[in-house]
Formats: C-alpha cells, sequence, structure tokens
C-alpha cells in the first residue's frame, strides 16, 4: 500500500518512538516497567521500534519514478 | 549450583531449546524432580542463563552464518531502497515483521510470566497442553493434506507441495513471531509453537523449523546480550558458566543439525506424545514426593 500520509504516520511514530526511547533511557518513564531509574531494554525496544517505522515510512512513501 | 550441574543444565537447555518441547519447561521440571535447590526464577540464575542463551544463539549463528549475511545484506538494501526485490531481502523483512512483536512481549511481559508460572507442577500442566498443541498442529496440517489430495502420495511429496520460508504472509510472520511470547509460560515451547505457526501458514516442515530458527536468533541472542553487565557483578563463577555455554552450543548445534533433517519427512507428533507423556510423568512423580 504506497500512500505518503501513511509514510507521515509513520514518520511521526518513528519520532514518538525516539521520545520515549528517551525518557525510559533517562529514566523519567517508568510505565509498565519493573522498579524505579534506568529502563535500558525498554529504550533499546523503543529505538529499534523508530527504526522499525522509518523502514515502514521509506516502504509506503510514493517514489518518484 | 555444583559445576556438574551446571553442565548439566547447559546440556538440557541447548538439547531442549530448539526441540519442541519447552527448554523452560524441562529446565522449572527436572531440577524439582531432581531435589536440586536453585529455582529459574532466582535472580542469581540470570548470568547462568544469559551464557546459555548465547551458547545456543551462537550455535544457530554459526548454522546459519551464510544466510545470515545475505539477510542482513538484504535488510539494509530493502530498507534503503524501500522495495523488496530479492528473496533474502523478503527474508529480512519478514524477519523483522516477525521479531517485533515478540520482542514486545518479551520486555513488557516475560519477567512477569515467568515468575508467576515458574512451579513444577504448572510447568508440567502446560508441557502436557504443549504436547496436544503439537499434535493439533499436525492433525490440521493432515487436513489440509487431504483437502490437496496429498494424503496418499510418499512423504517427501507431500511436503514439496508446501512453501519455503520466503513465501510466508507479513502478516503470518507478525503472528508467528507474537506466538513466541506463549513460550515465556514453562511448558509451552517457543520452537513448537513457530513451527506450529509456520505449518498453519503453508510451510513445509523443514521450512516451518528454518524460519523458527531464524525467528528464534535475533530473540534469544538479544535477550542474551542486553543482560550480558549481570556477568561482572561479583560472586558470578564466570569459567563454570562458560563450559556450560559451551556445552549448550555444542548441543544446539546438534540438535538443530537433527531436526533440519528430521523435518524433511518427518512430523511434530513425537514431541507431541513425548511432552504429554513426560507432563503425566512429572505430575505422578511430583505428586508422589519421589
Amino acid at each position: 500500500m504506497k500512500s505518503n500520509q501513511l509514510a507521515i504516520g509513520f514518520v511521526i511514530l518513528a519520532v514518538l518512538c525516539i521520545v520515549i526511547a528517551a525518557l525510559y533511557a533517562v529514566g523519567i518513564l517508568q510505565f509498565l516497567s519493573s522498579g524505579s531509574g534506568v529502563h535500558i531494554k525498554h529504550a533499546i525496544l523503543f529505538g529499534v521500534l523508530a527504526v522499525a517505522s522509518l523502514i515502514a515510512a521509506n516502504f509506503t512513501r510514493v517514489k518518484a519514478v | 549450583m555444583t559445576l556438574l550441574q551446571a553442565l548439566f543444565m547447559g546440556l538440557l537447555q541447548g538439547a531442549t531449546e530448539l526441540f519442541p518441547v519447552s527448554s523452560l519447561g524441562h529446565a522449572v521440571l527436572i531440577p524439582s524432580l531432581l531435589h536440586w535447590s536453585f529455582r529459574q526464577s532466582d535472580p542469581s540464575f540470570v548470568p547462568f542463563l544469559v551464557l546459555l542463551h548465547l551458547g545456543t544463539a551462537s550455535a544457530l549463528l554459526f548454522i546459519y552464518r551464510n544466510e545470515w549475511v545475505a539477510i542482513i545484506k538484504g535488510f539494509f538494501t530493502a530498507a534503503v531502497r524501500g522495495r523488496i526485490e530479492t528473496p533474502p531481502e523478503r527474508l529480512a523483512m519478514l524477519l523483522m515483521v516477525g521479531t517485533i512483536p515478540a520482542a514486545i512481549l518479551g520486555v513488557y511481559l516475560e519477567s512477569r510470566i515467568k515468575s508467576l508460572f515458574a512451579s513444577p507442577y504448572v510447568a508440567a500442566g502446560f508441557l502436557i497442553f504443549n504436547g496436544l498443541l503439537m499434535l493439533g498442529f499436525e492433525q490440521l496440517r493432515r487436513r489440509a493434506e487431504r483437502r490437496a489430495a496429498l494424503d496418499s502420495k510418499p512423504r517427501p511429496v507431500q511436503e514439496e507441495s508446501f512453501a519455503e520460508a520466503e513465501r510466508i504472509s507479513f502478516r503470518a510472520a507478525a503472528l508467528v513471531g507474537a506466538c513466541q511470547a506463549l513460550a515465556f509460560v514453562p511448558g509451552i515451547s517457543r520452537s513448537g509453537v513457530t513451527i506450529g505457526g509456520g505449518l498453519l501458514a503453508g510451510l513445509r516442515h523443514q521450512e516451518a523449523a528454518r524460519f523458527s530458527f531464524l525467528l528464534a536468533t535475533p530473540v534469544i541472542l538479544g535477550a542474551g546480550v542486553i543482560e550480558v553487565p549481570q556477568l561482572f557483578s561479583s560472586g558470578v563463577p564466570v569459567g563454570e558458566y562458560i563450559g556450560a555455554a559451551l556445552l549448550s552450543a555444542g548441543a544446539a548445534y546438534a540438535s538443530a543439525r537433527f531436526l533440519l533433517r528430521y523435518f524433511r519427512s518427518g512430523r511434530l507428533d513425537p514431541y507431541g506424545w513425548y511432552c504429554v507423556a513426560a507432563g503425566l510423568v512429572s505430575f505422578g512423580l511430583l505428586a508422589l514426593h519421589l
């Protein structure tokens, strides 16, 4: 499915994931994590999700021929 | 944990991680049946598990080393191009799609589920359920073979009628990947549910096993690498644990080689029956306090 709007959606999702990853990495976000402090595992997960979202954005954008 | 116990656990983990019989279930049940005092859910056990998993992942990486080079190359090429053109590129993207749900569920649910169900009775119960699941997957496959009028054909011909891993749909890859989360419950096998999922998606047995092993590698490796700092905490007998990890790697290598050969024409049934029998025997032994 090719759509620039969908691609923009994925880019926004990627930015959101990066922000969440940063919040987990500095220990501000504690959502669904065991104990307080820095949550590297969660931060890495959201980093990976950000990359996956950017890849999805590249796949869905309409390319110039 | 004594050196012999560590080596035994390494061998057990490596051998059962890839067979569809639940390594976690065996790791909970066997020490309990042998009256060993350590528990898998104990935090001090984590560095040991990390090394065993790294051993298993290394064996899988070694077996599929050439394929992983093509997959990694295909991943970057397809990601930058924004289009899939070759089978390794498609496989790379399928593995990414399959790994993401497993990673999300793993990060948020693994420790909670493991500690919730880390009882030998629960493990025995789920081992029986795992066996029934394997038998159910094979029943569904036999039905598909009957529908395609393949039931009277020899096994190799039946298998050839099904697809290779690269042909699986992205939706099926995501579902099979998410099924890996079931394996956080002791007694449910990661390779069992992913091979079964692959069969339901129309893959050959051998291809379902290949997809399952490729899918397991980043999850097992990632979970292991993230926990590596725990190895450097004081009091960890690293030498002992490395010995166990090497045994785990050797056993995983031999298991993977055996299974890939076996699934050329073999089915999940023997493992299903084994799980049912092992679960029932474990229940009996636990109940009788033997």
